[in-house]
């Protein structure tokens, strides 16, 4: 077998082009790195569903992109573009969230000046392989450093509705009928309640509970190690249960969301119920499939490597590296939602970045090429 | 951000680091510690905020509570400085705070997350960096604090009793006194960086006499019995505080004389208390600040400030002078604020009707801004003759 490449991507989306930035400011080369997805364009599966549900704007803030530093964030860069400073003081005061067409440039730019075309493998990776060394991509050959970043297992609906012609994913395009249930209680959810009240429907929020109300999508805490330090100290049940109540839906807090809820809700195109009763349209806003087990992938590289698991989640080690597969001279990380173990926003774009800074660390530290 | 407390204390360490050198060169160049002692002084207070508030109260700290946070280190670190008596002059110690913050801020926001990418997340922890520019603080310090050691004048302790003097001071030192140290004679002062402190003179031409000196500090220091002026300082630079002079000899002696000095750095003299003497605490041709003094029972003035001085006097409470209790004079300009004047008695052996019990008496070209001063049971409350003038409110000069 050939001596192993240095690095390689699996997943060609948001999260895969955060880690090959940050590799490629680490000093890596185009041709020491290989990414494998199904899509050249890294925000392809992000814009479809961004669309399908009308979004304007981010829920992230100004250091919500895929650029390997935090600074510039896309608020000065959009002062900068527009030439006013209201992004900056927005963003001082925690109310800039960039719009879905600032970031969609911004991933154009970072896709173009990083050479992402150059190591971009047009190929769906089934198999990870450990080998001496590294890890041999089924099909393809091996590498020192994989870093796995298969993005979500695929869209959510409840099992009691597949099939029901009434019903669509809110991250499939749709229109809205004159009576719609939306089903869920988070930022799609919230998002499509908004939509199918400018388009003149009426809607019955089905939600088994109130939705926390946080401006992101996790207390801010949890995104730097003041959070992040008692989190890894958990045992793992502890830690199953803190995801579970963490990853319960929320949405912004703010009139931009509640002004017109009210006031469908005194003209009586607003409620909530418990249980779906017949509705027009089904707009499934209930996310994506959660788990390892979903992915074809990570589901055959637990059973293959015997790796730890608690939960939905494969355990990993607080730097996002799988801790059996991992050492000084290879190493097997995570990124996106399966690295929720490492980083509980790990399928934000802040997670995305934990992964990738702490992937590109261990690959410069190295000592074998 | 959402700081560890590990972070907060090396961002705030390495983003204090270069305002530390810049303050050690200006130091250095202006041959002055209080750019130094400053600079020190806000990464002590932040330090200290940090650990002990900041941590606490901010689980996560947003970008705009830099301003309020800021205000707040400032009134911390010039309360500081007001109590430590470090000569800082205002508008250059707002400046290099000013300049500090704002590359607290540059280096929060863009410096360090552009060079240590996990900045963030890590909680403004820096890692080795963090490590370095602490230790380099550290280094900066000691080397400051050994220069100061190696160039601190020699310090003379008198014993308690009675020394004969005068005591004739004629190289930098600090003199002080242990309980009951007396200096019978007079301390006669000719070299700039002197300090004396807790003493007691008694006797001697001058009580205290500073001729041709900067950064002279006279502290908790009682003169009595001197044969003319209690301290006289000319063509100097001097700091008295906390002193008392009483029993001045002659008629004609003053209880603090400040003169000659206006080529030198402002002078000070704060928390005094004059009894007696001809004039309580006058200035000609310098730079003064008159502040919480208290004179009574003097005989020509209580405060003058004349001949082309420029003094602020503020908070100074005179008592039963004779003749006038404020006096801004000869093309002075004067800041005369909070002051308390009360029982100016009229001078009634001299004839003069300026001298008829006046509390505040602008006089020959002067110019004087009051503001808030308490005059109670003066026969005049203020006079200005041959063209002085009064205003109301701002002074005509900044501090």
């Amino acid at each position: 077998m050939s001596e192993p490449k240095r690095c390689a991507i699996v997943g060609g989306g948001l999260a895969g082009l955060t880690g090959y930035a940050t590799l490629r400011h680490g000093g890596l080369d185009p041709a020491e790195i290989d990414v494998f997805g199904t899509d050249p364009d890294p925000a392809a599966a992000w814009r479809e569903r961004a669309a399908a549900i009308s979004q304007r704007r981010m829920r992230s803030e100004s250091d919500g992109h895929c650029a390997p530093a935090s600074f510039p964030g896309l608020a000065i860069r959009e002062a900068l573009r527009r030439r006013t400073p209201g992004p900056l003081f927005q963003t001082v005061a925690d109310r800039y969230h960039p719009s879905v067409e600032t970031f969609l440039e911004h991933v154009a730019e970072v896709r173009d000046r990083s050479g992402w075309s150059e190591s971009f493998r047009q190929a769906r990776i089934e198999r990870v392989q450990p080998v001496v060394g590294g890890f041999e991509l089924l099909g393809h050959r091996a590498y020192r450093h994989v870093l796995l970043a298969p993005g979500h297992p695929g869209l959510a609906v409840p099992p009691e509705l597949e099939g029901d012609p009434r019903v669509v994913h809110a991250y499939e395009r749709h229109e809205y009928a004159g009576h719609v249930a939306v089903i869920g209680a988070g930022m799609a959810a919230a998002t499509e309640w908004l939509n199918a009240l400018a388009a003149g429907s009426s809607v019955v929020s089905v939600r088994r509970r109130e939705p926390a109300r946080r401006p992101l999508n996790l207390p801010r805490p949890l995104f730097t190690r003041r959070g992040l330090a008692a989190y890894h100290a958990t045992e793992p049940d502890e830690r199953v249960a803190r995801l579970r109540e963490w990853l319960a839906p929320s949405y912004p807090p703010g009139r931009a969301w509640d002004e017109p809820i009210e006031r469908a809700l005194s003209a009586g195109r607003f409620r909530v119920e418990p249980e779906l009763n017949g509705a027009e349209q089904v707009i499934a806003a209930t996310g994506f499939r959660r788990g390892f087990r979903h992915n074809p992938l990570l589901a055959r590289l637990v059973e293959d490597s015997g790796l730890e698991t608690a939960g939905d989640w494969i355990v990993l080690a607080p730097d996002s590296t799988v801790p059996s597969l991992t050492d000084e001279t290879r190493t097997l990380a995570l990124a996106g939602v399966p690295a929720q173990w490492a980083f509980p926003a790990a399928d934000t774009l802040a997670g995305a970045k934990y992964a990738a800074r702490r992937f590109a660390r261990r690959v410069e530290r190295c000592p074998t090429r | 951000m959402s700081y560890t407390l590990r972070g907060r204390i090396e961002s705030r360490l390495a983003a204090g680091l270069l305002p530390l050198i810049a303050a050690a060169l200006l130091a250095a160049g202006l041959r002055e510690w209080w750019p130094l002692v400053l600079a020190l002084l806000m990464l002590a207070v932040g330090v200290a905020l940090d650990a002990t508030v900041f941590h606490r109260f901010l689980p996560y700290q947003p970008g705009w509570a830099a301003v309020p946070l800021g205000v707040l280190e400032l009134a911390a670190v010039m309360g500081l400085v007001r109590l430590l008596g470090v000569q800082a002059p205002l508008r250059p110690a707002l400046a290099l705070f000013a300049a500090a913050w704002l590359v607290a801020q540059l280096c929060a926001h863009a410096l360090f997350p552009r060079a240590h990418l996990t900045y963030g997340e890590d909680g403004g922890e820096l890692g080795r960096a963090g490590h370095v520019s602490s230790a380099a603080i550290l280094a900066l310090v000691a080397s400051a604090a050994g220069v100061a050691w190696v160039t601190a004048p020699p310090t003379t302790h008198l014993e308690a009793g009675v020394h004969r003097g005068p005591l004739v001071l004629d190289r930098a030192q600090r003199l002080v006194g242990e309980p009951g140290a007396i200096v019978q004679g007079g301390i006669v002062i000719t070299a700039s960086n002197v300090h004396v402190r807790d003493l007691e003179v008694v006797g001697g031409e001058h009580g205290i006499e500073i001729k041709d000196a900067e950064n002279v500090v006279i502290e908790d220091v009682v003169v009595r019995g001197a044969e003319l002026d209690g301290i006289s300082a000319r063509q100097s630079e001097v700091t008295i505080r906390d002193c008392a002079i009483r029993g001045l000899r002659s008629q004609k002696a003053q209880g603090i004389d400040i003169s000659f000095a206006l080529d030198r750095a402002p002078s000070r003299v704060e928390d005094c208390v004059v009894e007696g003497g001809y004039e309580g605490i006058v200035a000609h041709f310098a730079h003064i600040r008159l502040e919480g003094n208290r004179v009574m029972d003097t005989r020509l003035r209580g405060i003058t400030v004349t001949e082309m001085s420029m003094g602020v006097v503020e908070e100074n409470t005179v008592d039963r002078a004779l003749g006038v209790g404020i006096f801004c004079s000869d093309y002075s300009h004067c800041e005369i604020a909070e002051n308390r004047v009360v029982g100016t008695r009229p001078d009634l052996e001299s004839d003069n009707p300026t001298r008829m019990g006046v509390a505040i008496f602008t006089y020959y070209g002067a110019m004087a801004a009051l503001r808030d001063n308490v005059l109670v049971d003066n026969p005049s409350d203020v006079v200005t003759l041959m063209n002085a003038e009064v205003r109301h409110g701002r002074p005509w000069f900044g501090r």
